[in-house]
């Protein structure tokens, strides 16, 4: 059966930006971008959407921008959400087969799964994913399902990802009043990992921080599962504002003196001398000390990065064997990989986009990692779906029927 | 200071509202009203196990089943604690008697809980008292047997009681975190069951400017086997309305109001300082308006109290019919109660309550009675009360429960957790007076372990409670209520007063300014770290 060539969009709603990814899958699973669809993001603030209307109008706007440019008529996307009230747990269940029956079979599989599912959220909390990290079958680790194999106590890993569901609900519906269809909602450091990491870096453990506009999420993943994702509300708006309130610049030209001479190096050699912008007629318009603005983005990104280490599980970074991938547009500043070094000491990427057929050489950015994530992620869903549905597709249906 | 004897006639006496802790769930609950401050109601244990029973904080404690469990509890078995109550049958009755309203609190599913609590609910009919009963039910864990020997109990209890409200301990989940420990949700609970017996306490006992009693209560909760809708909310400072009635909402058993919209009859009572504004009133029961249909009969009532500062106490109960119960098939929350107007004993309430309270607002209850009056005073309560419980509790209690009598005989004409400032005068009014009651309790040195007993009680708001014999606790009774009520703002919402808050928005924080803090650990994410790590 010849499989069919599909088209997946992906839509990232972020605090700077709105993108819109086209890609095609082919029938050899390889990913081709058809067109992508960005327009600067207004309403929305760490992630989350607080003037709707705004937003509303920034998606309508990517949405025109990714149809033109993909020639594909959008009826449905993949949507990453992210913000700080999303969180991920691992949780283990266990089951233990009744006396009589030695092998395991697939309820009993079945029943470790339910039991590792069920974690105690918060009442106003919804699920986002369960994802099965790995099984345990008497204390030894199977990465597959062991149905067939003798044992006692079956153990399932999961990783559950919860949010506040109201919040969640209410981009659902920002996407359906284009009208668009939502096909899934993916936690965005879970989709650009998907991008980000093949299967060998997530064996030998690799930690992805995606530092955007407003907010910083990571994933880690460990022997081949994820072990934590999370997202902090701080990104690179909170540079902009730092250098706005130390400086008192105002916000444009804060933020490009951001873009263009900031360095989180701690390098004393770049901290040298004034940064300067000058204006359309040739004359300075804004003079800050390189020392002190360097310092403020060091220290923000420096926190930052503290942070989502202190957040890892005890012990995990020395796990990381293959490294620390660094995307989203804030990963662009200059020195961020020896201010990463400094902090994880682990080696330290940008990602390398994977193999992808399309013309605009602009998909190497990290600004759409993300969006580009969901659509290896789709690609991933599909090929469980057309297996017997997998849980992913499951608890995602479930939850759309819940949150009409 | 200058002694102010008040008309006694004004308010229900102190000494008419008992509330009692049955079983090891009802001890816990008494425990939470005990260390919660509860004014002037008297608190009786009554347990199979002594050794719960003689580690709880009661002043008034009968162990039940003496001969029969040895000071053992009943091991989960109701027909045990069916004897064992029939057993102290006398006892017990000896300590109602005169009681115009008895709280039963108790867990439903044990031995001592389900077996017990409708021959004590019986007897105290039987006494005329007004009985509210407070059951929880077990957790769904506790398996089918321990539900079922609830469920029997629970309809008995419908059919014996004047009110009954359940809470279900499936159910606590709601009360608290997920993160919390369990301590905090057994202390929430047994807190709410605690906010629900003082509400009905200060609605039916305060005098009020529009006064509500036991016979609103009654109307409110008068419908063919219902279900009782309990809310109590209180809050100060600016906007306390709106607040006090989120509160009230927020209520477990209320159901966020929802299950308000079916209720027929709604009895509100407020209770505020004496700035409480009619325009405060007018906005509340608008608000109010929106959770309770049109055509429902609202027994409204509202009280002034000076001890209340600046906040605002809202109380609403209400019941429901059980068939839309069980249209919202809601089984966690099963609540009951019943109205039985054969046994109704508000007839004979009904008068005093309404003769008590056409005053409005109350004087400030003198703090500090002269002293003479409280040491003269003590030796005619004793006298016209002891002999007659030492007699009752004499004939029918053998040789080891006379020590717990003797105690709980003087220990009884206190209406309340109290003073330790007094003790030592009581114990000497005692001794001299225990001749008198020791024809039936000779053991007089169980005087001296009495106020051992008491000694964890060492309230705060140390005030003598003993004066006047019979007349002296209706006298004293205006003044318990405003004595609790600062405790339990301590407890529940602070210290009056808005709370200073540490000020984060010290700083500007640019396009981020006016947002909830991005606190993290103490740190405001917000700020720049170039400015926060410089200090």
């Amino acid at each position: 059966m010849a499989r069919r060539t599909k088209i997946h969009v992906g839509l990232e709603i972020g605090s700077s930006k709105t993108c819109m990814v086209v890609g095609e899958v082919k029938a050899d699973s390889a990913v081709k971008i058809l067109g992508i669809g960005v327009t600067k993001t207004a309403g929305v603030r760490k992630g989350e959407i607080y003037d709707f209307s705004q937003a509303r109008a920034c998606l309508k706007d990517a949405l025109a921008k990714a149809e033109d440019a993909s020639d594909v008529e959008i009826g449905s996307v993949y949507l990453a959400v992210t913000g700080a009230h999303i969180q991920g747990i691992n949780h283990r269940g266990t089951y233990r087969l009744p006396d009589g029956e030695p092998t395991v079979t697939p309820e009993h599989v079945e029943e470790a799964r339910s039991i590792a599912r069920e974690v105690h959220i918060p009442q106003d909390h919804v699920y986002l994913h369960p994802i099965i990290r790995n099984y345990w079958l008497d204390g030894l680790e199977h990465s597959m399902s062991p149905v067939g194999l003798f044992g006692k106590t079956v153990e399932a890993d999961f990783h559950v990802v919860h949010g506040i569901g109201t919040r969640i609900q209410n981009s659902i519906k920002l996407v359906r009043e284009m009208p668009l269809e939502v096909d899934d909602i993916v936690f965005s450091p879970i989709a650009t990992a998907q991008m980000a990491l093949d299967r060998e870096q997530r064996e030998r453990g690799a930690l992805v921080i995606d530092i955007g506009g407003g907010t910083t999420d990571y994933a880690l993943y460990l022997n081949g599962a994820i072990a934590a994702s999370g997202c902090i509300p701080v990104g690179g708006d909170h540079i902009t504002n730092d250098i706005h309130l130390v400086t008192g610049l105002p916000f444009s030209s804060a933020d490009r003196l951001k873009i263009t001479e900031g360095d989180a190096s701690a390098d004393p050699v770049r901290s040298v001398g004034i940064a300067k912008l000058t204006d359309d007629r040739g004359f300075a318009e804004v003079e800050v000390s390189r020392s002190i603005l360097n310092e403020v983005i060091r220290q923000r990104l420096e926190e930052t990065l503290k942070l989502v280490r202190q957040r890892l599980p005890v012990g995990s970074v020395g796990e990381i064997g293959a490294g620390v991938f660094l995307t989203g547009g804030t990963s662009l500043m200059r020195g961020f990989s020896e201010l990463a070094f400094d902090v994880f000491g682990r080696d330290i990427y940008r990602p390398e986009l994977p193999e992808l057929s399309g013309t605009q050489a602009s998909f190497r950015d990290p600004h759409y990692a993300t969006a580009i994530g969901l659509i290896r992620y789709a690609q991933i869903l599909d090929a469980e779906r057309a297996k017997p549905p997998g849980i992913f597709g499951k608890i995602g249906r479930m939850f759309w029927s819940s949150g009409q | 200071m200058i002694p102010y004897i008040r008309d006694p006639k004004q308010t229900i006496p102190t000494s008419s509202v008992k509330i009692i802790g049955l079983g090891g769930a009802g001890a816990n609950m008494l425990e939470r009203i005990a260390l919660d401050g509860m004014e002037g109601a008297e608190l009786l244990a009554l347990n199979t196990d002594q050794r719960t029973l003689s580690s709880g904080l009661a002043l008034e404690k009968i162990q039940l089943g003496v001969n029969l469990t040895k000071g053992l509890g009943t091991g989960g078995d109701p027909e045990l604690g069916h004897r064992a109550i029939l057993e102290s049958e006398d006892q017990l009755r000896a300590s109602i008697k005169g009681r115009r309203i008895v709280f039963l609190c108790t867990g439903l599913g044990g031995g001592t809980g389900s077996g017990a609590a409708p021959i004590v609910t019986r007897i105290a009919r039987e006494e005329g008292a007004f009985i509210v009963v407070f059951a929880t039910m077990p957790f769904a864990f506790e398996g089918k047997r321990r539900r079922e020997q609830a469920e029997t109990a629970l309809n008995e209890l419908a059919v014996l009681s004047n009110a009954l409200v359940t809470f279900d301990n499936n159910r606590m989940g709601e009360l608290v975190l997920a993160k919390q420990g369990v301590h905090e949700a057994f202390a929430a609970a047994d807190h709410m069951i605690c906010e629900s017996i003082k509400a009905v306490i200060r609605l039916v006992v305060r005098p009020g400017l529009i006064n509500v009693g036991l016979d609103e209560l009654v109307s409110a909760l008068r419908t063919n086997r219902s279900r009782c809708l309990f809310g109590s909310g209180i809050a100060n400072g600016k906007d306390r309305a709106a607040s006090a009635l989120k509160n009230v909402l927020n209520s477990p058993l209320l159901d966020q109001g929802a299950l308000l919209k079916k209720a027929q009859t709604v009895l509100v009572h407020l209770c505020g300082g004496e700035d409480l504004t009619l325009f405060e009133i007018e906005l509340l029961m608008q608000r109010l308006q929106k959770f309770i249909p049109e055509t429902a009969h609202v027994l409204f009532g509202a009280a002034i109290d000076p001890a209340m500062g600046d906040s605002l106490s809202i109380t609403l109960i209400s019941a429901l019919p059980e068939d839309s119960l069980a249209i919202k098939s809601r089984d966690s929350l099963s609540q009951h109660s019943q109205e039985n107007p054969i046994l109704d004993p508000d007839q004979e309430i009904d008068p005093e309550l309404m003769a008590e309270d056409p005053v409005p607002a109350l004087p400030t209850p003198p703090e500090n009675p002269p002293e003479p009056t409280v040491a003269a005073e003590p030796i005619a309560v004793h006298a016209s009360e002891a002999p007659l419980f030492d007699a009752a509790a004499a004939e029918s209690a053998p040789e080891p429960e006379m020590e717990l009598l003797a105690a709980q005989a003087i220990v009884e004409p206190l209406p309340g957790p109290e003073k330790p400032s007094e003790l030592l005068p009581l114990v000497e009014d005692e001794i001299p007076e225990s001749p008198e009651t020791a024809e039936a309790a000779p053991e007089v040195p169980a005087v001296a372990p009495s106020p051992k007993k008491k000694s964890p009680f060492s309230s705060p708001w140390s005030k003598p409670k003993e004066a006047a014999p019979l007349e002296e606790p209706i006298f004293q009774e205006p003044a318990a209520p405003a004595e609790a009520e600062p405790p339990k703002l301590k407890l529940g919402i602070k210290a009056s007063g808005p709370q200073s808050e540490l000020s984060l928005d010290a700083a500007p924080r640019g396009r981020f300014e006016g947002e909830t803090p991005n606190v993290y650990e103490g740190q405001d994410l917000d700020l720049p770290p170039f400015l926060r790590k410089k200090k």
